[in-house]
């Protein structure tokens, strides 16, 4: 692809400058081991090295970040997050290459900021720095004073990661008969016809932050087109095939965040209404057990200290206008996150408890840990991921792979 | 990622103050010795490097260097930091703008694991900074109203004749009974500061190690706060001060804490 060996050439051309003027690196190498509750079966065995090699100038700057994890069996899986270059002119910059891209007033929710897919191959339970996946990218920026506008275009489509049927957070789909899939249609073409483009103003000021965005994006969830066959010879139906295909629809959104302090607690918000979704549904006159409609994803969220404890609280809520019964999906789901952080022993003990609280189904997800740093550099963390409630329930339907876990973690 | 929540500049510790070589009169009172400490003329902008390093009772150290721009703009002062070290904390920026006005500071961290800018409360004064013994308030502006001064005595330590000023917050909820601090007499820099808990016992002492004239200013360039019931304590060391350079108003902006140095 032409913007492919455009990137490969800038960063020949500044590689070359870099090397010679010695990069800046850093980074960290970790291991990770988890256990299961249930069986004791090892959930995870990884250990990781994460090179950040930056070189910035005045007028141009040269990101690249490999990262390689190693798991057991001696299996790798070398990535590169992101590999970039930035060209600062007087009044807008210009990246261009494999970027992650953040956007959002949110905290582990993913409302507006949809333009970096995710790695959900471990569910939720990286970290959110690596839980985005890097795309192609050229990014504008345009500054007015305090004022930034942004206009992202992704030259082709990359779709959020999904656990494989080996991994312990891949959930099998229920069907009466086992279906037979038609894969035919479940990747995007790379074309510019296909190519998907966002926009953002972007403001801080004394009173309020907040942004305003647009995106002619991909829904980063195949819609399932099912096909049945039904015979009707015995007089009632008896459905004798099921053919599935998975097929990614173009989806449009828009929507904004903010954020202010009001007496010593910052309230955030943010929300963002999309069209041309697709939800599976039971209606019998629905073409390919699909409807589509608008959806509406929205959140307020509040952080504040008591005492030395520092809270962060979320409420998100999704729905899904024009509603009606034979919907699979709920018409609106209603999540809450919390976070309490506690500080002590001149910030080197670190205790902290996030959770993500599913209230339409009464499931959660608990995440307390434990953090101590040996040093500024060699840190131990020690976790667990504790999975309640409904089976039915996003979080509730992993209760089998509740965990404790380790961290090593050196940083240089 | 460490908790960042900084509470405004560290370029004028505490009480570094503008040069006066004139000798006032022995009638000041206590909050005019602290007011004129406080009122001091820092330039226009200023650019430093600083090295914080804590020390605990063992004497093991741990590291922190940032490199500082501040720059007064009439009724704000804005400043914007960059961590350079330790690892983890490497890229992270912090901007910061305070009002002359009541209206409270304005703050954001920009965290690069994340590639995000959050705004954050400045209500958080009586945190420490960095898992050092210096809290916010410690490193801020604190306001001369905030508490009720009163000259205790004068007397002479290190060969230099000094105010010695009793402060007490007005606030009863402070997390200082008191303060008591010590004001050279002819040039109304701050010499030492000995800080008082809840229970009235001598919870740490600032002493001030260096403070050098730059540009026609007098900056303090080495400090030292140690908590006298932990027995652990940080030094403060800043190098490559500059003042008056004339820095862009687009410093303090949220494409430069993004961008980085």
């Amino acid at each position: 692809m032409k913007i492919n060996r455009l990137i490969l050439i800038l960063l020949l051309v500044t590689g070359q400058y870099s090397m010679a003027q010695n990069p800046d690196i850093s980074g960290f190498v970790r291991n990770y081991t988890g256990a299961l509750y249930d069986n004791g079966d090892f959930s995870i065995l990884q250990n990781t090295l994460n090179l950040d090699l930056t070189k910035s100038g005045d007028k141009i700057a040269l990101k690249a970040n490999p990262i390689l994890y190693h798991y057991n069996a001696d299996s790798l899986d070398l990535r590169l997050r992101e590999l970039y270059v930035d060209l600062y002119f007087k009044n807008f910059d210009l990246r261009i290459g494999k970027q992650q891209v953040v956007w959002g007033k949110a905290d582990g929710v993913f409302i507006t900021d949809v333009v970096s897919p995710l790695n959900l191959t471990e569910f939720l339970l990286p970290d959110f720095d690596e839980i985005r996946t890097g795309v192609n990218a050229v990014k504008f920026d345009y500054y007015l004073g305090n004022n930034t506008f942004e206009v992202i275009w992704l030259p082709n489509f990359t779709p959020t990661e999904k656990p494989g049927a080996s991994s312990i957070w891949y959930i099998q789909p229920e069907f009466l008969i086992t279906p037979t899939f038609d894969w035919s249609r479940a990747e995007v073409k790379p074309c510019l016809e296909n190519s998907e483009m966002f926009i953002k103003y972007s403001t801080l000021t004394s009173k309020i932050d907040f942004e305003l965005m647009g995106g002619y994006t991909w829904d980063d969830y195949p819609a399932m087109h099912i096909y049945k066959q039904v015979d009707m010879s015995s007089g009632s139906p008896v459905l004798t095939g099921l053919n599935i295909t998975p097929e990614h629809h173009r989806l449009y959104l828009g929507g904004g965040s903010f954020s202010t302090e009001i007496k010593g607690i910052v309230l955030r918000g943010e929300a963002a209404y999309y069209t041309g979704k697709y939800f599976q549904t039971e209606d019998p006159l629905a073409i390919d057990a699909l409807v589509e409609k608008d959806y509406l994803h929205y959140l307020v969220g509040l952080d504040f200290s008591i005492k030395d404890i520092k809270f962060s609280t979320q409420l998100i809520q999704e729905a899904i206008t024009a509603y009606d019964e034979y919907i699979l999906k709920e018409e609106m789901g209603t999540t809450m996150t919390l976070l309490a952080r506690y500080d002590l022993l001149r910030e080197t003990l670190h205790l902290e408890l996030f959770s993500y609280i599913g209230l339409t189904n009464e499931d959660a997800l608990i995440r307390p840990k434990i953090t101590y740093d040996f040093d500024d550099s060699f840190s131990i963390l020690v976790g667990s991921n504790i999975f309640i409630g409904d089976n039915e329930g996003r979080f509730g339907q992993y209760k089998n792979n509740s965990m404790g876990y380790v961290k090593l973690k050196y940083s240089f | 990622m460490k908790t960042l929540l900084i509470k405004s500049v560290l370029i004028a510790i505490v009480f570094a103050i503008g040069f006066s070589s004139e000798v006032f009169s022995q009638s000041l009172t206590g909050k005019q010795i602290v007011e004129k400490a406080y009122n001091r003329s820092t330039g226009d902008d200023q650019t430093s490097d600083l090295t914080m390093t804590l020390i605990n009772k063992n004497g093991a150290q741990r590291v922190r260097k940032i490199k500082q721009f501040t720059k007064d703009l009439g009724e704000v002062e804005k400043s914007i930091m960059f961590f350079l070290s330790p690892a983890d904390v490497k890229n992270t920026s912090f901007m910061s703008w305070s009002y002359d006005s009541d209206q409270s500071d304005d703050q954001w961290i920009y965290l690069p694991a994340l590639k995000k800018i959050k705004r954050i409360s400045s209500d958080s004064k009586n945190d420490y900074f960095m898992g050092s013994d210096f809290t916010y308030d410690d490193l801020g502006d604190r306001k001369l109203e905030d508490d009720t001064h009163k000259l205790l005595r004068e007397e002479t330590i290190d060969g230099k004749a000094c105010y010695v000023v009793e402060s007490v917050s007005k606030d009863k909820d402070y997390m200082y009974s008191k303060t008591i601090t010590w004001i050279i007499k002819d040039n109304f820099i701050g010499n030492k500061k000995e800080f008082y808990d809840e229970d009235e016992e001598l919870l740490k002492v600032l002493t001030i190690k260096k403070y050098e004239e730059i540009s026609g200013f007098w900056i303090i360039t080495n400090s030292e706060m140690k908590n006298v019931q932990k027995n652990h304590k940080t030094t403060i060391v800043l190098n490559n001060v500059q003042i008056n350079t004339g820095i862009s108003a687009s410093k303090f902006t949220e494409r430069i804490m993004m961008r980085g140095l």
